[in-house]
């Protein structure tokens, strides 16, 4: 067993769920494993502590991941992704009127509302988005290629916290944002915004956020497999709608009651059971290739990624079991 | 200007701190170094927006800061159009600084033609003040802490003094023999005490 706790990152969002409870549940002490929850207030916090060694995991999107481990914004820092942790979840909301009800379509007829919404607006929407590394942009640009809008030409992106996103919508800073949940939601009840789309309509069940921790911790194989197993029990915990309430009710809670002081409701609403355009959804099991063959493809195609990266990536999924051996070769 | 006034021609830093007191004290040890431009974010204004506005050399951020990640994407952002993009400053040379920074809760992002040298007193400085900030806080957190204790014994010495009708010399020792025989600390006793009482009054 290790004598110092895993430090394990996440931010205020649905998709830390699996982290919480296993805590909460006892789960990871069941595993013997000792953590500690680091909350942090961005996610540029969460990529530097994998970087300089003040965190051992994170509940991270993949983009990121990728980025920090190709040392594109410090570092290069070798990761692992040890687990799926969530799929979906992504709203894309604006504010003003919908000139259509629910959702819009693609095509053509997507761009015909897009132009009515945007004459209403009165300027070149600008449009928030929590990280540029994130699947949300990536979500955000294949919805507006969906609806024949440029991302780069006829949108203006912007980057902020969800928590900020609210008081932007209020007071009409931004016009829109493609946020993970439950923010999304929370902007809806308030009344500030209005779906028109998100990860069902992009992409569905994509996968969202995965557990992923740093090189000492993977290597440490007994742990890396007693986190994973704990992970997968909490997982399954959270995908039952019948735990709903309780997850909603542990995730409003404040920080120091071990919650991360989500809005309540919203988070009800949005989470496994719900029946929301946009419900989150928990992933068990290993990354695989296919899970992020799509976020590789599109962080190549924003020119984020060159040739030799993509190939290289192919073998980041590669199953745990195989690189574990991998991993314990030299000692043979 | 001559020669000696380029050499030092200035610096621009904007001071990025969620804690004004802290970025107030950090600004004005800056503003010591006559060759510095020293600025601070105003209050209500993203990150981004005030780096937009001054176009620093250098941004000492507070990584406290939620909206340090529109920082992160600057250079990858189509509106970020701007003259003089600021990147996150990683020295892989000095691991130690970069730890102690983080540790500390600071960070600098910086233009990419800024040097180490010039960056990297900054840093210091920064690590430093906020150092003694969270020293200061520990140590009243430490004192209120005792506080607490104190009126904790307080209250228990005065329900045992009432319970077995005794001084205050008396319930003092009595405390103080609990605490040795049990090898933990006088507070925790009285702690016990007192939640024992509780129960007994339900």
């Amino acid at each position: 067993m290790m004598s110092v706790p895993i430090r394990i990152g996440v931010l205020k969002l649905a998709d830390s769920a699996p982290v919480i409870m296993a805590r909460q549940k006892g789960i990871f002490a069941r595993y013997g494993l000792e953590t500690e929850i680091v909350v942090s207030p961005s996610w540029a916090n969460i990529a530097d502590g994998l970087a300089w060694n003040r965190l051992d995991a994170a509940v991270l999107f993949a983009p990121l991941a990728l980025m920090t481990m190709l040392g594109r914004r410090g570092h290069d820092t070798v990761l692992h992704p040890l687990s799926r942790i969530s799929r979906g979840g992504n709203t894309i909301m604006l504010r003003g009127v919908n000139p259509v009800k629910g959702v819009w379509k693609s095509g053509a007829e997507g761009r015909e509302i897009f132009d009515i919404w945007q004459a209403a607006i009165g300027r070149k929407p600008r449009i928030a988005v929590v990280h540029i590394y994130s699947t949300h942009l990536l979500i955000l640009r294949r919805f507006l290629k969906m609806i024949d809008v440029d991302m780069d030409r006829e949108v203006e992106i912007l980057v902020m916290p969800p928590t900020d996103m609210i008081s932007a919508f209020s007071e009409k800073e931004i016009d829109g944002c493609c946020v993970g949940a439950p923010w999304g939601m929370e902007a809806e009840q308030i009344g500030l915004a209005f779906c028109v789309g998100g990860s069902s309509t992009v992409l569905p069940d994509h996968l969202e956020k995965m557990l992923v921790v740093s090189d000492a911790l993977f290597r440490s194989a007994d742990t890396a497999r007693r986190m994973f197993s704990a992970m997968q029990e909490s997982l399954s915990f959270c995908r039952m709608p019948e735990h709903r309430e309780e997850i909603a009710e542990i995730l409003a809670l404040p920080l120091s009651e071990g919650g991360l002081t989500l809005p309540r409701e919203a988070t009800f609403r949005i989470l496994p059971g719900g029946t929301v355009q946009e419900t989150l959804g928990f992933a068990g099991g290993e990354v695989q290739f296919p899970d992020i063959k799509w976020i590789i493809n599109d962080m190549a195609a924003l020119g984020w990624l060159d040739h030799d990266e993509c190939g290289n990536l192919v073998f980041w999924t590669d199953s745990p079991d195989a690189r574990l051996l991998h991993a314990h070769a030299p000692s043979l | 200007m001559n020669d000696v006034d380029r050499s030092r021609a200035s610096l621009k830093v904007l001071v990025a701190d969620a804690n004004p007191k802290r970025g107030q004290a950090l600004s004005q040890t800056l503003r010591a170094d006559t060759s510095l431009e020293v600025l601070t974010v105003p209050a209500g204004m993203a990150l981004i927006d005030a780096v937009q506005l001054h176009g620093p050399d250098v941004v000492l951020v507070d990584m406290e800061r939620a909206d340090r990640d529109a920082l992160d994407s600057i250079r990858a952002l189509s509106r970020s159009a701007q003259e003089r993009p600021v990147a996150l400053f990683v020295d892989e040379d000095d691991v130690e600084l970069m730890e102690t920074a983080f540790d500390t809760g600071i960070c600098s992002y910086n233009v990419l033609e800024a040097l180490p040298q010039d960056v990297k007193p900054l840093l210091r400085t920064a690590i430093a003040l906020y150092g003694r900030f969270r020293r200061a806080r520990d140590e009243l957190a430490e004192a209120q802490r005792a506080l607490a204790e104190r009126r904790i014994i307080e209250q228990a010495k005065r329900f045992f003094m009432e319970n077995e009708k005794t001084g205050e010399v008396q319930a003092h020792r009595w405390f103080q023999r609990r605490a040795m025989q049990t090898s933990r600390k006088l507070a925790v006793v009285a702690q016990e005490y007192l939640a024992a009482q509780k129960k007994g009054d339900a």
